[in-house]
């Protein structure tokens, strides 16, 4: 092992040590203290690491969550006398109660929206806490919440509490760590990226998100119920908005989607005040002053920053090259061969006052590769949107192997064996090519950590997806960038990835948005083989493109659109020379047709 | 005159470790824990003042040390900041936070290591838990809130009172005390609404609580609040009497308004610190300007009052907090705003003043002296 592997592979264990350290050299009840609530902010924020980090949604909810944990450990400890091993679970449980009933009508909501929804939610929650005096204590709270014990013993502050308040973190931590190691991890980094991109490999988005929203609440009610019994007392302040703007900054600052980062968030915000405490009034310009240069300094977080010094030192992990594994054969069908792949009817899609699509009908069969052309505005990109769920039809009817798909959601037409590319890629460039294989076959395998074997091996579903994508981007060229971030790859090398990703999905029907796009004519040349030899497995391709001197090489058929309409269906030659055809792209017939 | 000179000199240095062993100071350590920023910092700061002008007048046998905390306004912050200060050395009393959540929140720990927090916080439950270390010198809502009625009932006559207040901890508490205390009266408010301390616009709430037709107003709002309403209601001219809360007898309250605006407007208070009245109060008003360039509130001299009783206990022996608490917990002691004793909670005010504007000044007049309302003055 080099030396730099060696330091590389020795810094969790360097980070553990500094972390046993502290407590033990800053020992005094102020430290303890405060070091304990650094442990229950870190378990708060790994929470939102969920929601806001891997599912890419602003919630403002998690404040509200921590705070209606704090009430109910609050109200069931203080004024019922309940104990913390009843206590506990039901802190957990009303935040996530709360959740699944906010998330039906918020869910569905677009950005903005969302987090505004959210800021009403928690909004609520505290009207609620301050005008329900006779349970929540009004604007003064409860005091007299009971520490952490059982059975007559509680809890004796310092070590005691410290120690299992840290246990808890450290066991939040493994559960976030083992299930954003899997391939659902991915699959919530890719649909943060781009949603586009998860719906198109057949993930349900808003399934994912639910289940974010209800981690994102399990883990607020722990730290919540936590925050109750450390500090004895509750009050309208844990419901308000400031809770919410310290656990997103602690998100921001330390790092939005990995373990550590919730944790050095956290130290940091709860520390950084008491450090400036000395500067009375001017504490918080301070304060202020210090997150600032954080966020110019790292903008990812300190994950970020410590990510790039490594990467600087050399310190970045090595990569073995997984064994490539053929994904298996395509099951028998069970419809008659007779019945097309694909049967478009009568389609028809407006916006406004534009007629999209207008009646638009065509076939496809099983090995068929068949080009779809139209000038700009044609129709092309919203027929393929039609096919693939993400857009509705107004009237007309989708049907794969004679089953009726219009009204599917896009995941359940990708989970019936369509697959597509996007016009604009849709890539995480962040993530390795493999990986960005990978996660299609999500679907597939399944994932979880309830699959693994043992704690090492993360996620079993997840190794064989990673040698399934090595075979595919071997069998597309490109297994030696396999390791590559997708964002450093040139253009010709993003579609062919975008391809492999596809092919994860092992579709019968792969629709491609301008695959030529941005390519040399090497690199045309080469795709149009990779293509052709794609339907020897019969694989049907619907293959939008201006580029017509690449589909004559590969098409068996084309289809014209033009203002929403097929003007021109058949061989491509025939298609070529069809007046109509010419005069949508010239407004005149040139002598000899298309170029 | 060489002879004279000798004999002194012996006489000096004879008398020196004598001198030195009866007049070595006493350390003291009162930390200030108070919210100087957050919607508090106004009265936070005046508390603040308050114990500090208290240390530098502490007596000459007294060596005192402090260091001034930001609690800002969560619970959290405070006992954050109380555990700070008891970790950094010995510590006989703590000026702690007004605001009764911090407070709550602090009180645990204060009874864990017996240590007295001198407060001005006006929320009732701090002294109704128990906890023989908690001292507070201003009078609560159970104090106030009957000057404040029976000022308006019992001097103005009215009996057709509208109720406006906060919707927080101040607020919901001196309602409850005002209720009670206009049941006594055999009266109840003809009008009653909580106002959020966001809300900016005042006429909504005005216009509905003179639709109630009520012949005055009680109001018991914080700070900006208050001076919102007060000018509203005076560019509505709703030719009422306003019996306003504490709130109103701040003068940075008073200076957000013109004088003519506060014309006929009361207020209920410790004390009127600003209104001078006696020479021990002007000497504080006198030392308060010079020293921090404000004028003072009843929180500042309540603060005052309070960190003096703790010197004062130190200096007649009390060495540790634990004896401090003790040692207030059964003196008497003649403050400049009224005297203090506790009622065996740790209430130690028991009086309270209402105070009036005649419109031509920001200077309120104080018409009214309530005494011994608790009764527990009385020996």
């Amino acid at each position: 092992m080099s030396r730099r592997a060696l330091i590389s592979g020795l810094m969790p264990f360097a980070g553990l040590a500094c972390l046993v350290a502290w407590p033990l050299v800053f020992n005094s009840p102020y430290d303890l203290r405060v070091f304990t609530l650094v442990g229950i902010y870190s378990i708060l924020v790994l929470g939102y690491q969920f929601i806001f980090g891997h599912a890419g949604a602003l919630a403002l909810t998690q404040g509200a969550f921590f705070g209606i944990a704090a009430y109910v450990t609050g109200i069931l400890g203080a004024k019922f006398g309940w104990s913390f091993p009843v206590t506990f679970p039901l802190s957990i449980v009303a935040p996530v109660l709360v959740a699944v009933v906010v998330a039906i009508p918020v869910l569905r909501l677009e950005s903005h929206y969302f987090a505004l929804a959210t800021l009403g939610i928690a909004q609520v929650a505290l009207l609620i806490a301050i005008k329900w005096e006779s349970v929540t204590g009004g604007a003064n709270g409860l005091a007299g919440v009971p520490g952490i014990g059982a059975f007559g013993l509680v809890l004796p502050r310092g070590y005691p509490t410290l120690a299992f308040v840290w246990g808890i973190a450290g066991v939040c931590a493994l559960v976030a760590w083992w299930l954003m190691r899997s391939l659902r991890g991915r699959a919530f980094q890719l649909m943060r990226t781009s949603e586009l991109a998860a719906m198109s490999i057949g993930l349900d988005t808003a399934r994912l998100r639910f289940l974010a929203f209800l981690l994102s609440a399990a883990f607020a009610g722990i730290a919540g119920a936590l925050h109750a019994h450390t500090l004895r007392v509750v009050s309208p302040e844990v419901l308000e908005f400031h809770v919410m703007v310290t656990c997103l900054t602690m998100a921001v600052i330390g790092g939005r989607t990995r373990v550590v980062g919730a944790f050095l968030g956290a130290f940091l915000l709860v520390q950084l005040p008491e450090w400036f405490r000395f500067l009375e009034h001017y504490y918080l310009i301070a304060y202020g002053g210090a997150l600032l240069a954080m966020i110019i300094v790292a903008p990812d977080g300190l994950v970020g920053l410590l990510d790039r010094i490594g990467a600087r030192l050399g310190l970045r992990p090595r990569h073995t090259l997984p064994a490539p594994v053929p994904l298996p054969s395509a099951a028998p069908e069970d419809v008659t061969a007779e019945v097309p792949l694909l049967s478009v009817n009568g389609l028809t899609k407006r916006f406004g006052g534009v007629a999209a699509l207008e009646d638009v009908s065509f076939q496809v069969d099983r090995g068929e590769i068949v080009g779809l052309i139209g000038p700009n505005g044609s129709g092309k990109t919203t027929l393929v949107n039609i096919v693939t769920g993400l857009t509705p039809a107004d009237a007309g009817e989708v049907r794969l192997m004679g089953q009726d798909i219009t009204h599917d959601p896009a995941f359940r037409i990708v989970q019936r064996g369509v697959a597509r590319t996007f016009q604009l890629i849709e890539l995480v460039d962040d993530m390795t090519c493999l990986e960005n294989v990978a996660v299609a076959r999500l679907t597939k395998l399944g994932a979880g950590f309830g699959r693994s074997r043992s704690p090492t091996e993360v996620d079993a579903p997840f190794g064989l997806a990673k040698r399934q994508a090595a075979h595919l981007l071997e069998r597309l060229g490109m297994l030696e960038a396999a390791f590559e971030p997708a964002g450093n790859l040139a253009q010709g090398l993003r579609r062919r990835l975008e391809i492999a990703r596809a092919l994860a999905l092992e579709p019968r029907l792969l629709l491609l948005d301008e695959p030529a796009a941005g390519l040399n004519e090497i690199e045309q040349q080469d795709l149009a083989i990779r293509l052709k030899g794609l339907r020897t497995s019969g694989l049907a391709l619907v293959v939008i493109e201006h580029n017509v001197p690449f589909l004559m090489a590969i098409a068996d058929r084309l289809v014209c659109l033009n203002a929403g309409r097929v003007i021109a269906v058949g061989k491509p030659s025939d298609v070529r020379a069809d007046p109509n055809v010419v005069a949508a792209y010239f407004g005149a017939q040139p002598a000899d047709g298309l170029p | 005159m060489r002879y004279s000179w000798l004999t002194g000199l012996a006489a000096l240095l004879m008398l020196s470790p004598v001198h030195a062993q009866q007049s070595a100071p006493a350390h003291v350590g009162i930390p200030v824990l108070v919210p100087i920023t957050g919607f508090l910092s106004l009265e936070g700061t005046s508390q603040r003042n308050g114990a500090v002008l208290a240390i530098r007048n502490a007596p000459p046998n007294l060596r005192v040390q402090y260091d001034v905390v930001d609690t800002s306004v969560s619970p959290e912050g405070a006992v954050n900041a109380l555990e700070r200060a008891l970790d950094r050395g010995s510590v006989s009393a703590v000026v702690a936070s007004m605001l009764g959540t911090q407070m709550l929140a602090m009180l645990p720990i204060a009874l864990e290591r017996k240590v007295p927090l001198i407060t001005v916080s006006g929320t009732a439950q701090i002294t109704e838990m128990g906890n023989p270390y908690v001292f507070r010198f201003f009078p609560g809502d159970d104090v106030t809130k009957v000057a404040h009625v029976r000022y308006a009932v019992e001097e103005l006559g009215l009996r057709r009172l509208a109720l406006v207040y906060q919707t927080t901890a101040y607020g919901q508490s001196g309602r409850r005390h005002i209720v009670e205390n206009l049941a006594k009266h055999g009266l109840s408010p003809v009008f009653e609404e909580a106002l959020e301390v966001q809300v900016r616009d005042m006429l909504p709430v005005l216009s509905k609580a003179m639709a109630a037709n009520p012949d005055g107003i009680l109001i018991h709002l914080h700070s900006g609040p208050t001076a919102l309403f007060i000018r509203q209601a005076a560019a509505m001219g709703v030719g009422i009497p306003i019996i306003a809360g504490s709130a109103m007898h701040q003068p940075p309250t008073a200076a957000l308004l013109e004088p003519e605006e506060l014309r006929g407007v009361c207020a209920e208070a410790n004390a009127s610190p600003v209104s001078g009245g006696t020479p021990e109060m002007e000497r504080f008003l006198q030392q308060y300007r010079e020293m921090f360039s404000v004028e003072p509130d009843g929180f500042a001299l309540g603060q005052y009052d309070g960190t003096m009783m703790v010197l004062e206990a130190v200096s007649k022996g009390a060495r540790t907090a634990a004896e401090v608490a003790r040692a207030l917990a059964d003196m008497r002691y003649e403050g400049i705003a009224m005297t203090y004793k506790s009622d065996g909670r740790g209430n130690m005010a028991h009086s309270a003043v209402i105070m009036c504007f005649d419109g031509r000044t920001r200077v309120p007049k104080v018409v009214k002296r309530y005494d011994n309302i608790t009764g527990a003055l009385t020996p």
